[in-house]
Parts: structure tokens; C-alpha cells; sequence
């Protein structure tokens, strides 16, 4: 039901048109690359795209898929049913994921699809000057594409953990986004852990703000997936996967929890 | 046998603000709600009689006191199992369709997949949405959203039905179905509470009363023992001339009885509308 919910809003057909022409037109901005290869910007390009628009639909789909019930009494309905808090927040989570699985298919496709149809070109140009062809990792996109799901999975159940205790969507939305941008910056905190000078009241807070908040930079492996196959040991992405699911399983224990006692 | 539902010392205090004033919305209230009857809660706006369905539905905590739904206790999935609920001002998924909604209810309700198809024609039927039921829900009326509010209140055959204004909004002829749906409701040995502020139609079609005013319970019983006047009689006479009534006043005098007031009995306007408009149902 969630999915279905979800799939019909103008803001998921939006965010995949947007992602889809940022990725799409990362070939016409090629020329941009910042002495890197072309492939690498296009590539980049796309897993920016993926993260912006999905780390969006992450945070503000959950969110309002979650407060349309509560604020439409829909809820009222469902809860009123043989059906527990837990099942409900549960529910609502996998239809996010679902959506968040179809966002991320649709633009890794897309990005697959560039992809391919330059390194053709590029061969042919390679081989016309007797260079090495730049090739990519269908195989890593893959993985990468996986990994993104995940990260997606992690933020959307941190917004939900977020919304059984918010009264307001913009409270959960604004928190949630922060929640994501602290997420991305968890090298900081790491990079601090490691210096030998700071405080250790410091050093206390930013180790447990960093056992609190997953590092979602851990998923950003994309250029070693897809540009260099083979350079990431199938045991850190094992690890980065385990960390993201039990992140994901955390928040979303904590959600059901919190909204158990949510008067509705 | 137990009650439909019993509460006993309910109250529910909701905190104010962040300096601990709390605001009394049911204050140590205690009811019995027999089996097999329609019961009506009636109350003014903010008397209590929401929160207590609320709770009733586990939906908010109380602040003590205890509730128990066809014996067990509120809270458990297994007395929401036995429980329908109609909201007030129901809203569903617009993309759905009626039979999709109430099919989604009795799989969230527990219907087996053997007894589903039967059990949403059912419902649908008992709603009188079954010709309708293939229109998705954004296109329906107010009457026919409060009817197939009904039919995913009712589809997993519940022994409880509690409806929160269920005619709210709608014109006399939907509301008098939904009267007819509750009275077959009680025909098939189903509980119903029904909330309302349309007195008339709870006169109607409750056996018993509770009335709230200020969280408390100030009364309840029996509709026909709370409204008889017991110390008053009506007569109603046909072909009463002048002199047969000084008749009849000199007469009820010589045994100490004195008539209060001569009326004509009337129709009620909701009853002349009924009549007037019985071909415009709902449409």
C-alpha cells in the first residue's frame, strides 16, 4: 500500500526525472573533467545524482508518507485493526524501500546505459590511436547500486525513527536531512578520534555521535566498484553491508518503540 | 457473560505545555456496555466521549483505570480482532477502489484467504456499496465514503462495531440507511456503540444511552426509561370538537387530573424530507 502510495506521487516521478537528466546529461558536461578520465566524470556525475535526489526522496517521502497517515487519520483506521505499532512503522518502511530499490534501478540503468555507450565510443577512438580502452564494471554498478539501496534503506529508517517522535513533518524533514549531512561528514569525527591532542570529553562525544550515526560515506565506493573492479575486498563489502543493515534494523527498533507510546 | 465493553475508573489526563499542567479529558469513568444492543455515547464537543473511544481502541493510553472489550483487554490485538471501527470524517487511499479497500481492511483484519471474496461481497452488500464498489474512492460522495467506511468497519465479521458519527455530513436519506445498517447490525447479534450528535437518529435506533459532559458520565440507561415522563400521559384524539373537549377536561378534573396542553401531532421535518426525497438516495 505504501508503495503504491508512493509510486503515484508527482514528487517520485520528479525526483526520477530530475536524477534521470542529470545522469543523461553528464555526457554533455564531459568536458568539465577536471583532467580526470571521461568515464570516471560520468560515472561521478551519476553517483552524485543518485545521492542528491535519492538522500531527498529518502528523507521527504518517508517523512511524508508517514505524517499523511497521521495527519489524514488514516491511521486511526489501520491502527484500530488487529495490526501492532511495530507492523505498521514496518510496513511503511519496506514501502519506502521499495521505492527507494525502484529509484535506484531506474538511475543505476540509466548510468549503466551512458556508460556502455561511451567506453564504445572510446574504444573505438583507443583503438584508432593504439591506447588502452577505458572500460567500467557492469558487475561493480551492480554492487554500488546495492550499496546505495542500502544507504537509502539506512537514511529512510532514521527519518522514521525521527517521525514517531516529531509532531510535524518539517521537524522530521529538517532532522532527518541533518541526520544525513552528519552522516556524510563521519570522517571528521573519525579523522578527530585519530589526533592525540584533543579533549577526551571531545573525543567521548564525537565516538559516540559516531556509533550513534552510521557512517553513510562507507557506501561511497562507487569509483573503486565500478572504475577500478576488483581493487574492494568482497570482506569490506560484506562489513559495509552487515553495518548498513544492522544500522537500518537499530533505527528502525527504535522507531517502533518511541511510536508505541505516540498517542494517535 | 461479560459485557461488550467495560471500563472501569477511566481517566485520561493530557499534559500541557512543558510546565506539567494536565488537562482532566475523561474524569474516573466507569461503564458497562451490554452485549448484542446499540448503545449511543452522546456528549457536547470536548466532553470526552473521542477520547474514550480512543482509548477504548488503544489508540491513546489512559491515564488509569482499566478497559476490557469482549472480555479481554483493550489494548490486545485479539480485541481488536473482535472490534470494527468506523472514524469520524473517514479518509482512505483515493486510488483505491471500494472492494480494494475493504479487501485490504479483512487482510489486515485477519480474513483467510478461503472466506476473503465472500467476506467483502458481504460487507460490500450489507453497505449497500456493491454497485459502486469498482469506483475508485476519490470519486465517491460523503454518504457513500461513510458507507464503505462501514463496510471495512464490518468486513471481518466483528462482534463490536463502533461507529464515530457515522451519518456526520450525510442528507437524512443516507443517514437513514445507515440507521438501517445498524439496526440489521444488532438483527445479527453484533454490538454496536454508536457516537452522535444527531439525537434524533440515536433516539431512533440506540436501546441504551450514556451521556458525558466533562469526562464524567452524567447519565445512561435505557433510551425508553431515560425519556418516558412517567408523571405525564399523551392521548392522541381524532375528531375532538369544543364541547367534547370541555368534555374531557371536566371530566379528567372531577379526578384531580388537569390537562397540561392540546397539540397537533406532527410529522418531524427529517421524516416529511425522507419521504418527500426517497428517490434521491444518496446519489
Amino acid at each position: 500500500m505504501t508503495f503504491l502510495e508512493a509510486v503515484r506521487q508527482k514528487f517520485f516521478a520528479f525526483l526520477i526525472v530530475l536524477g534521470a537528466a542529470m545522469v543523461l546529461s553528464s555526457v554533455a558536461f564531459r568536458f568539465l573533467d577536471f583532467g580526470h578520465g571521461e568515464l570516471k566524470f560520468i560515472a561521478d556525475f551519476g553517483f552524485g545524482g543518485m545521492f542528491l535526489f535519492g538522500s531527498i526522496l529518502a528523507v521527504v517521502m518517508t517523512a511524508q508518507l508517514f505524517f499523511a497517515e497521521m495527519d489524514n487519520r488514516t491511521a486511526l483506521t489501520l491502527l484500530a485493526k488487529p495490526l501492532s505499532r511495530a507492523e505498521f512503522l514496518i510496513g511503511k518502511f519496506f514501502g519506502v524501500w521499495m521505492i527507494l530499490g525502484l529509484f535506484v534501478i531506474i538511475l543505476s540503468a540509466l548510468l549503466g546505459l551512458v556508460l556502455w555507450g561511451r567506453a564504445q565510443e572510446l574504444s573505438l577512438l583507443a583503438e584508432q590511436s593504439g591506447r588502452v580502452a577505458p572500460d567500467f564494471s557492469f558487475r561493480g554498478l551492480g554492487i554500488f547500486a546495492v550499496l546505495q539501496w542500502l544507504r537509502l534503506s539506512v537514511v529512510a529508517a532514521i527519518v522514521l525513527a525521527i517521525a514517531a517522535a516529531a509532531r510535524t513533518f518539517l521537524f522530521a524533514v529538517i532532522l532527518g536531512a541533518l541526520t544525513v549531512v552528519a552522516g556524510q561528514l563521519q570522517w571528521i569525527a573519525q579523522d578527530v578520534l585519530l589526533k592525540p591532542t584533543e579533549s577526551m570529553l571531545y573525543k567521548s562525544i564525537l565516538w559516540l555521535t559516531s556509533r550513534i550515526l552510521p557512517n553513510l560515506q562507507q557506501f561511497n565506493i562507487g569509483d573503486a566498484l565500478v572504475l577500478d573492479s576488483g581493487t574492494v575486498a568482497a570482506t569490506s563489502i560484506g562489513w559495509v553491508i552487515l553495518s548498513g543493515l544492522l544500522y537500518a534494523a537499530a533505527y528502525l527498533f527504535l522507531g517502533a518503540l518511541v511510536f508505541r507510546r505516540r498517542e494517535i | 457473560m461479560t459485557s461488550a465493553i467495560s471500563v472501569r475508573h477511566l481517566t485520561k489526563d493530557f499534559k500541557m505545555g512543558l510546565r506539567g499542567l494536565k488537562l482532566r479529558a475523561v474524569d474516573d469513568l466507569s461503564l458497562e456496555i451490554p452485549r448484542g444492543q446499540v448503545y449511543g455515547l452522546l456528549g457536547p464537543n470536548g466532553c470526552g466521549k473521542s477520547t474514550t473511544l480512543k482509548i477504548v481502541l488503544g489508540l491513546v493510553a489512559g491515564t488509569s483505570g482499566e478497559i476490557n472489550i469482549l472480555g479481554f483487554p483493550s489494548a490486545t490485538a485479539e480485541a481488536r480482532r473482535r472490534t470494527g471501527f468506523l472514524p469520524e470524517a473517514p479518509y482512505f487511499h483515493k486510488f483505491l477502489t471500494g472492494r480494494e479497500l475493504v479487501r485490504y481492511c479483512a487482510q489486515l483484519s485477519g480474513v483467510s484467504a478461503i472466506k476473503m471474496e465472500s467476506a467483502v461481497e458481504a460487507a460490500l452488500g450489507l453497505a449497500a456499496m456493491t454497485e459502486a464498489a469498482s469506483r475508485p474512492i476519490g470519486t465517491y460522495s460523503k454518504g457513500m465514503l461513510q458507507r464503505i467506511g462501514l463496510a471495512q468497519a464490518i468486513v471481518h465479521d466483528p462482534e463490536l462495531v463502533i461507529l464515530d458519527e457515522p451519518t456526520a455530513g450525510v442528507d437524512p436519506v443516507g443517514a437513514a440507511a445507515i440507521g438501517r445498517m445498524i439496526r440489521t447490525m444488532r438483527d445479527q447479534g453484533k454490538t454496536v456503540v454508536l457516537c452522535s450528535h444527531l439525537l434524533g437518529q440515536v433516539e431512533q435506533v440506540c436501546d441504551r444511552v450514556a451521556i458525558m459532559d466533562h469526562g464524567r458520565l452524567v447519565l445512561e440507561g435505557r433510551v425508553d426509561d431515560v425519556l418516558a415522563q412517567r408523571d405525564r400521559h399523551l392521548m392522541t384524539i381524532e375528531a375532538l370538537t369544543p364541547d367534547a373537549r370541555v368534555a374531557a377536561e371536566s371530566a379528567l378534573a372531577a379526578h384531580g387530573a388537569r390537562v397540561r396542553s392540546v397539540t397537533h401531532p406532527r410529522r418531524s421535518l427529517e421524516e416529511l424530507f425522507r419521504e418527500l426525497v426517497t428517490g434521491s438516495r444518496d446519489a
